[in-house]
Order: C-alpha cells, then structure tokens, then sequence
C-alpha cells in the first residue's frame, strides 16, 4: 500500500467535493472540483485507490501544489 | 587438422564471453523475473538479425581481468527491428554491474558514430552501476577514461536515439536517458546522479531510492523520462512503438502505415465532448483519439506537464506530431512544465520530419507567483522560439478559446500552415470575464456587466478571425479528421521529399 499525495494543480477555492475516505477510485476519477480563472477544474487521481483523507472543504482556498487528499493506493 | 587446437579455443573463448558474469549470476535473474541482456536483445529485435560487435571485448585497463570482465559488461552490434536497421547497446549488469570503463567506452562511441553515419537508429538499454572503478580512480584515470570522445555526448538529432532504464541506472544509463529523443523507464528503475549509498556518505542524507529517481519523481515531477512500464516486455514494445513513427535518419520522411478499419468512425461524435457551458472542461484525449488513425496516438510524458497532450499518431496513414491544449488539467492553461513538454516535443518532430497538428483550447499562459518562480517567462519566449523555428508542415485546430502570447504559441497566424477553427473558437487578447473588468471597470455580478460581457464576448468569436484571414478555413468539427488529412497533403514539403530544416537539430531538451 503506497500513500499517493493528491495535489491541487492550480491556486482556487474549493467548489465541491467530489469523494469522501473510504471511496474506491480509478485513474482518471475527479475526487475535488477548484473553482480558479472563472472555471470549473477538477483535482484528479491518476492512480486507482481508496481515498484516504480529504484534506479541504468547499470553500477552502487552495494553492498550487497543496495537496488536498491522501490515497492509499 | 592442423588448425584443431585454434578452433578449440575459439569456440571455448566464445562461450565463455557469451557466459557473461556466469550461469549462477544469470540464473539468480531468471529467478527474480528479471530479464538477461541477451534475453532482452531477443525480444528487442527481429529474430536472427543481431550481428555482435565486441564480443571478445574485456577490460582495456587491466588485462589481468579479462577472465572476469567478458564483453566488458555491455553488448554491442547491429540489428533489425520491424525490418528495418538499428544500432543497439545493452548492458549486461552481470559483468562488473555493466559499469563503464575503456572497451565498453570503445564499443558505445562505434555504435554511436555508425548510427549517426550510416543513418540507423541508436537503442540504447541501460541498468549500470556508473563508471568502473577503480579504473576511473586517479588523475591517470580520468586522463585515461573521461572526456576523449567530444561527440560522446553531442547530440545533433542525424539519427533517433532512444534509451530505457531498467534496475539501477546510475551513470552512462542516466545521460543516455536525458539525451534520447524516446526514453522509457520500468517502475523500480532508478534514474539519479548518483546512488542513494553514496549520497547517504556525502551529505548523511538517509534516501529512498524511489525519492532520488524513482519513476514518480521522473514521470511527474522532472519530465526526464517520457514513458513509464510496469512490465519489462513493454520497454522494448514501447521502444518498437516509437521508432515505427520515425525515419531511420534525418534525411528521409517517416514510414506510411496502412490506415486500422475503424479510423474516423467517433467523429460523428466528436462535437459531444465538448461541454455545453465554456467554463467547464473536457479531456482533449477523447477528441484526439476521435481524429487520428484509430489505436495510433503514443503519447509522451503523460504525467507531466498534463495541460498539454504532446504525442506521436498516424492521420491518413502518415505520422505526425499531436500538439494539444487539455482544458481537464488546469482548464488547459500551460505552465512551465507544459511548455518545456511541448518544445521538446517540436524539436523532436521538426528533427525527424514529422508533421504537426496543434487542437487549441487554452486559456493562456498560467499566471500567479508559482509561475513566475518556475521561470515561466523564459520558457515562454523559448516556446515561442521554438514555433518560429518549426519547418515541417503544421496545422491548427482552434477548438475552443485561444488567448493572449499563447495563441501565437499555439500556432496562430502564421505560426502555422493552415489554421481551421471550430464554430465554438474563441479567440482574443484576454478571457472575456477579465477583459470586461479591465476595459469597462466593472466586475461580475456588478451591474452593467453582463450587458459589457457580451459585447466583448462576442467580439471574440470565430468570424473575426476568418474575417481578417487568419483562420483560413471554419469547420465543422465531425469534418476535423478529413480536412487535416487532406491539408497535410497540400502542405507537403514537396521538393525536398518531405525533409525539413531541422534548424532545432542541436536544442537542448530535458531542461
């Protein structure tokens, strides 16, 4: 079991969650949603796993490469 | 038989360099399901094609280890792959750990110099320990072993060069990966300056080999390497993958491939993965997958720099470059790594003649203080270099927004032969949101605002740009994929055979 950082790729306010611990999720999966540029950007795995942690909640600012949620994967 | 005792000895001196590090060593491999050079060349190359060159090669410093240092631990020669000529390297980590020293050093710089010559493809698959010692050690060492051969690492694209990393991969096996025009790594490879031993002696840093150059590290984080296998059979089918896109040299034009049935047949669908509201994203793979020649899209560095999509695919039959915005990775705003990913990749296809298709859907160029740490400015203007510099035919296929230096960038203007615009472009200086607050001084949800944005939206639809001629054709999308192959038919460099300038032939890449 690995521990997979999930970062968020671009600086914003979190818009929704997407995924809660426990979640299984495959690559390409959207666990966040930013709201960041007037646009909807998702925070995807590109590993499969379960979602460990959530480490925001809507609205939370977030910065570039802050990581967001934790996989074991 | 006057000549017994010699033949003898030939063929004993033959099977004991064929032995490599000996059968124990071999077999402690087998049974950990790693593969052998000999296994790996094997599987690399067409059957009964490899000719070896040096197998009676040993140590050139200490000719009392020539019973221990069969081929000098890295095997050499010519092959076929798919048919066609290549020159191959593959180390043999059971002899000294494959480490460099003066034969070995011989055995590469011929390969080198015939492929580049002759005009064949150079292989190189890498597992090292670095350089031997201690026959690099001293002042007479390094006199002796380093820096005699100037084009040892001179890299001006004659010929595609690809390298793997496989196991440790610490000296030779690391530049040589840097240096490729392909390199592909297995996961538990280790691709770094130097080993985890030695680094933990230097600066009492205890590390994880995977932190110091584990594929995460060099598939996310550094761009070195531009694909990442679990599997040892998928380094050398990506390594076969790669070069069927490519010349054998740079003065030719890339093979043709028959068309696979089926392409083409998503392109009814393709307007659908378009969302129906601007400020939501879609993955710019599915429209790339839709337009080329079905299966065909090898794309490189996947996890890097992922607003951009760069990768090798056939349209038609032919091969040509994708160059691709994706809007799923920060709304497809191109950052420092994206922009580094696609230059790369430009010199690649301007280097071996191969056409590029750019599909447009950007933003811009990503602004903020990380950014601006990251250099972006510089890796701007080498992007926008680099375009001007581009002497393959080259298409655009504005899908969606295209703003500010980044249009340029993305082939507008003359940036490209022929720029085609889907209904759905947009094109102008700024997003219109923030271009509303700037020249009318009012923000959204502010009154009068909406009345300003659509002004200024729709003053940046496609029929401006078709207007003036600077997008020479609006279509629709389901026609996308027929259009480009016909347009890279008109486009065709005619009079050299479809050989470009290749003035990016010396860019350093991986930087």
């Amino acid at each position: 079991m690995a521990r997979i950082e999930i970062k968020s790729e671009i600086t914003g306010t979190v818009w929704q969650l997407r995924s809660k611990p426990g979640d299984k999720v495959e690559s390409g999966d959207t666990l966040i949603v930013v709201e960041s540029m007037k646009m909807e950007i998702p925070v995807i795995t590109e590993d499969p796993g379960t979602v460990k942690e959530i480490l925001v909640k809507v609205k939370d600012p977030v910065a570039e490469g802050q990581v967001v949620a934790i996989l074991d994967g | 038989m006057a000549f017994e005792a010699l033949l003898a000895e030939y063929e004993a001196r033959r099977a004991k360099a064929l032995a490599g590090g000996g059968a124990e060593k071999y077999a402690k491999r087998t049974a950990a399901g790693v593969w052998n050079a000999r296994e790996r060349i094997a599987y690399l190359v067409d059957k009964g094609t490899f000719v070896e060159s040096g197998l009676f090669g040993a140590s050139g410093v200490y000719p009392e280890e020539a019973g221990e240092t069969q081929t000098d631990g890295k095997l050499a020669g010519y092959a076929k792959i798919n048919g066609r000529d290549v020159c191959i390297v593959v180390n043999d980590f059971t002899v000294k750990g494959a480490s460099t020293s003066a034969t070995n050093s011989k055995k590469i710089a011929h390969m080198k110099r015939t492929a580049t010559e002759r005009g064949m493809p150079l292989v190189v698959i890498g597992e090292s320990t670095g350089a031997r010692l201690p026959d690099a050690m001293g002042s007479r060492g390094m006199g002796l072993l380093l820096g005699n051969d100037i084009t040892q690492f001179r890299r001006m694209r004659e010929t595609p060069m690809c390298a793997a990393a496989l196991g440790p991969s610490f000296g030779s096996s690391t530049w040589l990966t840097c240096q490729a025009d392909f390199s592909v790594m297995q996961k538990g490879a280790v691709v770094a300056v130097s080993s985890p031993r030695l680094v933990s002696m230097a600066l009492g840093e205890k590390v994880d080999p995977e932190d110091l150059g584990g594929w995460r590290l060099h598939a996310e984080v550094t761009g070195l390497v531009d694909q990442v296998v679990d599997r040892e059979e998928e380094v050398f089918d990506s390594i076969k993958r790669f070069l069927s896109y490519l010349p054998g040299h740079h003065m030719e034009a890339p093979p043709d491939a028959p068309v696979p049935a089926g392409s083409g047949a998503d392109m009814e669908r393709v307007f659908s993965v378009l969302p129906e509201s601007r400020t939501q994203v879609y993955d710019m793979k599915r429209v790339i997958r839709a337009v080329v020649d079905r299966d065909t899209l090898f794309e490189l560095k996947p996890r890097f720099g992922k607003s951009a999509v760069t990768g090798l695919a056939r349209l038609g039959g032919r091969s040509v470059g994708i160059v691709a915005n994706n809007p799923l990775h920060r709304g497809g705003a191109l950052d420092a790594d994206a922009c580094r990913k696609i230059v790369d990749f430009l010199v690649l296809c301007d280097s071996f003649n191969v056409p590029l298709v750019l599909l447009v859907d950007t933003p811009g160029f990503q602004i903020g203080t990380e950014a601006e740490k990251a250099g972006a400015p510089g890796k701007i203007m080498n992007f926008m270099n680099a375009m001007t510099l581009v002497t393959v035919p080259r298409l655009s296929v504005i899908i969606r927004k295209s703003y500010g230096r980044a249009y340029v960038c993305m082939g507008g203007g003359r940036h490209s032969d022929d720029v085609a615009a889907w209904p759905t472009a947009e094109v102008s200086f700024m997003s219109p949101e923030f271009a509303t607050s700037i020249v009318h001084g009012v923000g959204a949800g502010e009154p009068g605002f909406e009345e300003k944005f659509a002004q200024i939206q729709k003053g940046a639809d496609v029929w401006g740009l078709a207007e003036v001629y600077a997008a020479q054709a609006v279509i629709r999308p389901e026609e996308t994929r027929d259009y480009l192959i016909r347009m890279l038919e008109v486009y065709r460099l005619r009079s050299t055979k479809g050989v470009g300038q290749h003035l990016m032939r010396s860019w350093p890449t991986s930087y």
